[in-house]
């Protein structure tokens, strides 16, 4: 489709929900069950100036997509058919809200703690905080179960456009038709999937949280680390030297994995661990769709015995993925959960649950990669800098999120303050400090 | 082999199955620039391997050795057997 200017006349009226929109549907149930904080995302955005309200308040409500996530209606699947988003167009407008703090860079609570669920009448909110200093912060909050760490990249993408008056391609940002494969590859994916998992899951797995944990007011902490530009390298020195050679990925899975482990040792509870991590399932280069989730898994288990230094364990985890990608287990595990849609949510939950005893992964990474570092503007002003808090998944209620920006690598713990004490939290911040730099 | 057709095998692997349409390469486009990160690149090696034939070692998995499609065949003419003299 050529660039035309895009407007809300090329808003699609149905949207079915991919298998990971779906998966996250089961993330928000488990979530309200467990009252941990809501499937929400955040992505915080500092800026040296005073951003003019009226101004980002216009970017917003000129936006399709934003409209969009504003007039959406979930319509769960009847009869084994698939969920779907329906666009209602109610007229309702993004809600830009200003705060003022006395204290530099904090975001207020009433942001952090506000709740979108699925029965909300907005799917995605923002919010302006003014610093005394003249500095100020864009805050943009939105369900999971719409938009992927890279789809948010792309919304920006969007949102830099339309500040710019840019024409804009309107066939990108929706998921296009999808292609469906013969019910017999489905069947073939579903068992060997669900029997790599379940080897890959097996008992026992040692997690930062237990089943039986259970969350009280839903609080969700967060602690940011910002490392130097001199840090970041000796971090990417430091993965090359301990065998993560295309990048640091495997290394700083390893080095959260050595955390939790030491964190284990310490609780008497060290074990094998397992973590699922995140795998972009668009083709490179893709700027399309923004809206829903196109993320795979690849799981990793790391024997207890592996855990000894970083070089054996980056060994462990480089033999694992290489041997996922050659049986194409994150394709096999999205077409999975495309089938998994199938299902009711109240079986859905039940398999999910059961299946994991309730212990969704030893604990959550994920990592922005490369899609910020090159962010540098939004609405047209130099962005200082910014950080994500991702939706904290209770159990195991501790996640380790990488994002690097202006070539700088800063890392956000965020955690369930019932599963890690503030004793804890200094412990694991020396750890990962001391095992991310150390000499190798 | 010669190092074009070499290119060009490698080439269509990757705009058919991990690049998007939209994003064009040739022989001596940054393959990082252009998309490809870890874990397409463990997808490019065994591709490699497969096709060609060879195994590519520790030592050769280096940043410049993966940074476009010239360098890839590179190690690939590298790690071929030479062809039997007739």
């Amino acid at each position: 489709m050529s660039k035309q200017l895009f407007n809300k006349s090329d808003l699609p009226k149905k949207v079915f929900l991919s298998g990971a929109d779906c998966f996250h549907l089961v993330l928000d149930k488990h979530a309200k069950k467990h009252g941990a904080g809501g499937n929400v995302m955040r992505k915080i955005f500092y800026f040296d100036r005073s951003l003019s309200f009226n101004k980002i308040n216009s970017i917003l409500s000129g936006s399709p997509v934003i409209y969009w996530l504003c007039n959406i209606k979930l319509v769960s699947g009847r009869f084994f058919g698939l969920p779907y988003w329906k666009y209602v167009d109610a007229g309702n407008q993004i809600v830009l809200q200003e705060h003022r703090s006395s204290i530099e860079s904090d975001i207020p609570a009433v942001i952090l703690k506000r709740d979108i669920t699925v029965d909300s009448t907005r799917f995605i909110e923002a919010d302006l905080v003014y610093y005394p200093s003249g500095r100020c912060a864009f805050v943009i909050s939105w369900n999971h179960i719409l938009l992927d760490a890279k789809g948010t990249t792309l919304l920006f993408e969007h949102l830099n456009q339309i500040s710019e008056k840019k024409n804009q391609d309107p066939g990108i940002y929706f998921p296009g038709k999808e292609k469906r494969p013969a019910i017999l590859s489905y069947i073939r994916n579903m068992y060997q999937v669900k029997k790599f998992v379940q080897v890959s899951a097996r008992p026992p797995v040692s997690s930062v949280a237990t089943t039986a944990t259970k969350s009280g007011d839903g609080a969700t902490r967060t602690k940011i680390i910002s490392f130097t530009l001199d840090q970041t390298k000796k971090i990417n020195d430091n993965a090359f030297t301990c065998g993560s050679r295309f990048g640091p990925t495997l290394y700083l899975v390893a080095c959260c994995s050595h955390v939790v482990h030491f964190l284990n040792q310490q609780r008497n509870r060290a074990g094998d661990l397992w973590i699922p991590v995140p795998y972009d399932g668009r083709l490179r280069g893709a700027i399309g769709p923004l809206i829903s989730n196109c993320v795979s898994f690849l799981f990793y288990r790391i024997p207890k015995a592996e855990l000894i230094d970083l070089p054996q364990t980056v060994a462990c985890l480089r033999t694992q993925m290489t041997a996922q990608i050659k049986e194409g287990i994150p394709q096999q595990y999205t077409m999975f959960l495309n089938m998994m849609r199938y299902a009711p949510l109240w079986l859905y939950y039940f398999l999910i649950y059961h299946t994991n005893k309730g212990v969704f992964a030893s604990f959550l990474y994920t990592s922005t990669g490369d899609n910020f570092n090159e962010l540098n503007s939004l609405f047209g002003e130099p962005i200082r800098n910014l950080h994500m808090i991702p939706a904290l998944t209770f159990p195991p209620g501790l996640t380790f999120v990488f994002l690097k920006h202006d070539e700088v690598l800063h890392l956000n713990i965020t955690y369930s303050p019932e599963i890690i004490s503030d004793n804890e939290l200094l412990l694991i911040e020396e750890k990962i400090n001391q095992t991310l730099l150390a000499n190798h | 082999m010669d190092s074009n057709i070499i290119v060009e095998e490698i080439k269509k692997y990757i705009q058919q199955n991990i690049l998007a349409e939209t994003v064009q390469i040739d022989a001596n486009s940054n393959l990082k620039q252009a998309g490809i990160d870890s874990f397409s690149t463990v997808e490019i090696i065994l591709f490699i391997e497969r096709k060609f034939g060879v195994s590519i070692p520790d030592e050769k998995l280096l940043p410049e050795n993966f940074k476009t499609l010239q360098s890839l065949a590179t190690i690939v003419q590298e790690l071929m057997p030479e062809a039997p003299n007739t």
